[in-house]
């Protein structure tokens, strides 16, 4: 081998193996919008319908049904190793969830209703951490969904009330399965 | 004068697999063996010799019931890595 078909080698290698193991994070960024559509959607129905906000406790279907999926979605994936973009961008989702919980959790427990705008504070948290899931990834789009969610987003669930705040999510949802498709083509 | 390369690491295969777990923490040999294309048995030889030179790891164990080996490189194994790709960048700019 040459010196340069050392180097092409290594470029080629490096490329290869990290387009499979970041196209497996494709999968689950879908996963995760697919779901806060649907949840969110059907909260909003409900709440809408019926007018009561308790309907807002379904939220905790979003970790039950998410958990055990990612980990079936995994166990195919189970030989793909993570690299140090995917391990960041698993613990900066896993930050989030962890926020997003505790302060929902926190909330129902310590707060009278409407004391907190929830939406405000989670959709924020959402699009700040799309966009910085973009920075990690070098990508502009996703980085400006983020900006455009969360900014947008806050300023949307000042503007609107009650059941009208969750279809923030089902928008946030229909980004996050975006950049799952972006990611997937982006590292194809 | 030109550094001289390191002719454990000049084998197309052996260098695929150090590039691999340059990037990664560590792998399976299945990924390995995917991502580089090669035969179990040609996998296996080279294997054996970079965790001779110390240059990998590997750890035996199992999956669940399926025997798996993790690679890993080591500290020493991602100096040579580094000296290498300077070399061959030395190699090319002169």
């Amino acid at each position: 081998m040459t010196a340069q078909e050392s180097l092409n080698l290594i470029n080629e290698v490096l490329n290869n193996s990290r387009k499979s193991i970041l196209s497996k994070n494709g999968k689950h960024f879908i996963l995760w919008g697919v779901l806060l559509t649907i949840v969110s959607f059907v909260i909003y129905e409900l709440w809408h319908t019926t007018g009561n906000p308790n309907w807002n406790l379904l939220w905790v279907a979003m970790p039950i049904i998410g958990f055990p999926m990612v980990i079936i979605i995994s166990k195919k994936d189970a030989d793909t190793p993570q690299n140090a973009i995917s391990r960041q961008i698993s613990g900066l989702w896993l930050a989030y969830c962890a926020f997003v919980m505790l302060i929902f959790v926190a909330s129902v427990f310590f707060l009278k209703p409407m004391q907190m705008n929830l939406s405000l504070i989670i959709v924020l948290l959402l699009g700040f951490t799309e966009c910085a899931s973009g920075i990690m990834l070098k990508n502009w789009t996703i980085i400006i969904s983020g900006c455009i969610l969360g900014v947008g987003g806050a300023f949307a669930a000042q503007s609107v009330q009650s059941a009208e705040q969750l279809l923030l999510f089902v928008f946030g949802g229909l980004i996050i399965m975006l950049t799952g498709f972006i990611v997937k083509s982006q590292y194809k | 004068m030109f550094p001289k390369l390191d002719p454990l690491l000049h084998s197309e295969l052996r260098l695929a697999v150090m590039s691999i777990l340059a990037e990664v923490e560590s792998a399976d040999f299945s990924y390995l063996k995917k991502q580089t294309g090669s035969t179990s048995g040609n996998l296996s030889v080279q294997l054996d010799k970079l965790s001779a030179a110390n240059y990998i790891s590997v750890e035996k164990g199992f999956k669940g019931k399926v025997p798996c080996t993790t690679c890993k490189i080591t500290e020493t194994g991602m100096e040579a890595f580094h000296n290498y790709v300077k070399a061959l960048q030395e190699y090319i700019s002169k």
